[in-house]
């Protein structure tokens, strides 16, 4: 619970001042990322029927294998692990879990978006610097 | 603002409830998914190691699951943004719905056939 007095005027401003809108905007933007992700993902896939003994497949995860890419994947990654853990939080809201600590438990969802993107980094620069897998 | 607007099931308690579902299903799913091919699959990714991975039933289970949990998680959430802005009106957002029933049942269809040649 805020101590400020309540805002009257200019309410939609306001808002932007809680932790809550930016996370509500940042769940959007990922989310909006993932949906196209998505078709591409699908779309890329499917290539596997596209040629024999899946050739154009094999060619295109050869390509996704250049470093640039697997930077674009961690990126996409990060996009991931918000969407995941801030959704996290919106199901305990929804089943009411943690309401009254809802600014803390939005950071220790970012806690754990930090940490899993860790290995994923360590994974991903141990392949683009060696060349070789971390298992 | 009025009060309908920001709340989170103004599209219908079912598609609140599956989005939760869909959620749930896309967390576990995703995770097996991330860890077997992005971490210790990386840069072994190939249609024959897909084959091999796709043999297990557990792992076809896995790829349907985020298909179809995936398509419409991901394309009930663009209705919501959608309809935040342009499709406002009841008559606007029930065409949108139906238009993405349609892509969405296509794009699940069009999955599955992309899978076809491992799963089969």
């Amino acid at each position: 619970m805020s101590k400020k007095p309540r805002e009257t005027a200019n309410i939609g401003a306001g808002l932007w001042k809680a932790t809550g809108m930016w996370a509500w905007l940042l769940f959007r933007i990922s989310g909006l990322i993932l949906v196209f992700y998505l078709g591409a993902h699908i779309l890329v896939i499917s290539t596997a029927q596209w040629s024999e003994a899946g050739k154009t497949f094999n060619d295109l995860m050869k390509a996704f294998e250049h470093p640039v890419l697997v930077l674009l994947d961690l990126a996409l990654v990060v996009a991931v692990l918000y969407h995941a853990l801030n959704g996290v939080r919106v199901i305990l809201m929804d089943l009411g879990i943690g309401v009254r600590s809802h600014k803390l438990v939005y950071w220790i969802c970012m806690a754990v978006v930090v940490i899993v993107f860790a290995v994923f980094a360590y994974v991903a620069f141990t392949y683009i610097i060696t060349g070789k897998g971390v298992m | 603002m009025k009060a309908e607007s920001v709340t989170s099931h103004r599209g219908g308690m079912w598609a609140w409830l599956f989005q939760r579902i869909t959620a749930v299903l896309l967390i576990v799913c995703l995770a097996i998914h991330l860890v077997f091919t992005h971490i210790v699959g990386i840069g072994d990714i190939s249609y024959d190691t897909i084959g091999d991975r796709l043999a297990h039933a557990g792992f076809i289970a896995v790829d349907i699951i985020l298909l179809a949990a995936g398509t419409f998680h991901a394309l009930n959430g663009l209705r919501m943004v959608l309809m935040d802005y342009w499709f406002t009106s009841r008559k606007r957002a029930l065409a949108l719905t139906v238009v993405l029933w349609v892509v969405g049942l296509a794009a699940l269809v069009y999955g599955i056939w992309a899978l076809w040649p491992w799963i089969s």
